[in-house]
């Protein structure tokens, strides 16, 4: 085989050489010019995709936050914006030395957890230990100066409150991922809707617009410290409602809660839509309105309310008996518990259930900032439940949802749903008819005379111009065995002006003490009703209503050019 | 052919130049594109951070001590006069149209 190959080969290799001398040439300039294509085309190939930035990306997962809309006021002032703080993390395997590094970082922070955190360090095999988040730039300084290897830092975003804690309850919180648990703070999460970032990134959606007014806020907050000192009471709570669209100006409950550092002391519930209280007289305003709309009663028919109603093993009677016949306008006016029992019970306990439910304080209601305490009803409905509900007793509610139920009283009759969200100015409310108008007017003119007369409970709410009108009501809280008869709750449900109500005003004070204000009183016309007249006189001229003289007899009609009311709008 | 090998090597040495340089012109770009990202960056957190000082600065429980030393007050309907001259009448030296805190 060889031998026969070898000449044949050898032959092959001479002729051919000349002739296929110019194909090899091409061949290798082939090979050539694609090794130089090659290369070419990796420099484009590197020009366009960059060599990287050279970043890790180490702990992504780890260092995952959120980014969150700003929340302001309705005029757009700030109450909540995120800013970026620096978070401190140990690269275990980088740390030379792990007693230096603890002890010098437990000199910038005293509270340290010296173990945890040697035993964290010890772990060769982590890349990644979180010392501290969230630190403000000085402290970020103080630990940057130590100069310790193996230590770094990550920028995250952190929730600010700029206000302090200026509707704390209604803001919520957020977790340490700055991701919203409570409050408007979760309605931001679940409805409206976050970032998921790494990193520092700030968010790009319009900020959420509450519907408080941060002046009128403050001034309810302010006031209701103020009351809270004056009457000695265990707290107190507020709410400011535009009787109109539901918007709540202002919501206030007093111990107040910081929302940037949340804590979860049960004295600090939010007491205007996270419990419910029996709230006693000034649910004698519904009662009255559905005697009034149920055709049932006039404000002047007349009732006996002399004798003492005796129902099971309750009797009910009057604070301040008259021992004289009343109308059902002096049942409001006096705050007659017989009277308003007797009118219940004559309505029947379903016709004034249906009324209730009506009125949206039978079932759970919701806000954006999640759902308000539900309505804690009488086991069974008898003849002795309808009559304590007639004037607040054997019933609790959250004081937002009897506000709204309130605010269509003296509405003109229409529904009303709380937001606390921002309406936009275009959006019609849709006006669903519970009450007649007739009724809603007269329940007025009872309000307004109740604040007017000198013998009214809430004459001491008055504040000239702004034609309050309201009901005071002295509740006693319920203790082991039975009522405490010194603790109460005194509240004063108002609204103003009277002649077309805008505003609804609910202030409540807990456990007021009889003080040299109150004349030793612990009554609601001494403590709650002046209250609400201090607040109103703050937040009339904050909500754009100025005080006229017209309203006040023999003054010359006087009335503040409307249209100059200070309105201010921040971008 | 001399020619055209001489002309293809100087291309070669050319185009190399050109894509090097662009390609290190482009790595200047993104460089400073980084860079100015940052900037953005850092200025946005500038920005939301003076945001968040500028409105605690004009929180309400500031601004009131301020207001009420400046004698500033709520509106109230005893600031109401019937006339120019009434108005003038009560002007004294210690009244400048505020009113104090009411309710005290």
């Amino acid at each position: 085989m060889n031998g026969n190959e070898q000449p044949r080969d050898s032959s092959a290799e001479t002729a051919p050489r000349a002739a296929n001398g110019p194909l090899r040439t091409l061949i290798a300039t082939a090979a050539m010019a694609l090794f130089f294509m090659a290369i070419g085309a990796q420099l484009v190939r590197l020009a366009l995709m960059g060599l990287g930035d050279g970043s890790i990306s180490l702990n992504e997962a780890v260092a995952q936050s959120f980014a969150r809309p700003d929340i302001v006021d309705r005029n757009g002032r700030l109450l909540a914006t995120d800013v970026e703080a620096y978070s401190l993390f140990a690269d275990p395997a980088r740390v030379i030395d792990r007693d230096e590094v603890v002890e010098k970082l437990a000199v910038v922070f005293p509270d340290l957890d010296r173990a945890a955190l040697r035993r964290d360090l010890s772990d060769r095999n982590r890349r990644f230990v979180w010392v501290r988040r969230l630190l403000s730039p000085r402290t970020a300084q103080q630990v940057h100066e130590l100069g310790l290897p193996g230590l770094d830092f990550r920028r995250e975003l952190r929730r600010a409150y700029p206000g302090g804690k200026l509707a704390g309850h209604l803001l919520g919180h957020v977790n340490i991922d700055n991701k919203g648990v409570a409050g408007i703070e979760r309605y931001v999460d679940e409805v409206v809707g976050v970032e998921s970032v790494q990193g520092a990134t700030l968010a790009e959606r319009p900020p959420v617009r509450l519907s408080i007014d941060i002046g009128v806020q403050h001034a309810v907050e302010a006031e209701l410290a103020d009351a809270v000192q004056r009457f000695e009471a265990q707290g107190a709570a507020a709410i400011v409602l535009d009787v109109g669209t539901g918007e709540v100006m202002a919501s206030a409950s007093l111990p107040t809660v910081d929302p940037g550092q949340p804590s979860t002391s049960l004295g600090n519930l939010d007491k205007v839509a996270g419990s419910t209280f029996e709230l006693g007289s000034v649910f004698k305003t519904l009662t009255i309105a559905m005697a009034l709309d149920s055709g049932l009663a006039t404000p002047e028919t007349v009732l006996d309310v002399r004798k003492e109603l005796t129902a099971g093993r309750f009797t009910i009677k009057d604070l301040h008996p008259l021992r004289r016949p009343l109308s059902v306008a002096e049942v409001f006016l006096h705050s007659s518990n017989v009277g308003s029992a007797m009118l219940a019970t004559q309505a029947g306990a379903q016709r004034f259930q249906d009324f209730l439910r009506q009125m949206q304080l039978l079932g759970p209601m919701r806000t954006e900032a999640g759902p308000i305490a539900p309505p804690q009803l009488p086991q069974r409905w008898g003849d002795v439940e309808t009559m304590t509900t007639a004037y607040g007793h054997g019933i609790a509610l959250a004081p937002l949802q009897f506000a709204a139920a309130a605010a269509s009283v003296v509405n003109g009759g229409h529904k009303v749903t709380p937001t606390f969200v921002k309406r936009p100015e275009d959006s019609g409310i849709a006006e669903i008819p519970v009450l007649s108008a007739n009724t809603s007017a007269t329940m007025r003119t009872l309000m307004r005379r109740n604040v007017a007369e000198r013998a009214g409970t809430g004459k001491r709410a008055e504040v000239a111009g702004y034609e309050v009108g309201g009901k005071t009501g002295t509740a006693e809280m319920p203790g082991v065995g039975g009522y405490r008869e010194k603790a109460v709750i005194s509240s004063f449900l108002s609204a103003f002006p009277m002649s077309k109500p805008r505003y609804l005003v609910f202030v409540l004070l807990f456990e007021p003490k009889g003080t040299t204000e109150s004349g030793g009183e612990v009554l609601a016309s001494r403590n709650a009703a002046p209250t609400a007249g201090r607040l109103i006189s703050r937040i009339g001229p904050l909500l754009g209503l100025l005080p006229t003289q017209a309203a006040i007899p023999g003054a010359p009609g006087l009335a503040f050019d409307a249209s100059s009311a200070a309105k201010y709008e921040t971008r | 052919m001399r020619i055209v090998i001489l002309a293809a090597l100087l291309m070669t040495l050319a185009s190399a130049f050109v894509l090097y340089s662009s390609n290190y012109d482009t790595r200047q770009f993104e460089l400073r594109v980084a860079e100015q990202e940052r900037a953005i960056e850092k200025a946005r957190g500038d920005i939301a951070v003076l945001k968040a000082e500028r409105a605690h600065l004009a929180r309400p429980d500031r601004i009131e001590p301020l207001a009420r030393a400046l004698g500033l007050g709520p509106a109230s309907e005893k600031q109401l006069a019937s006339s120019p001259d009434d108005a003038l009448a009560r002007l004294t030296p210690d009244a400048t149209g505020s009113v104090q805190r009411k309710g005290n």
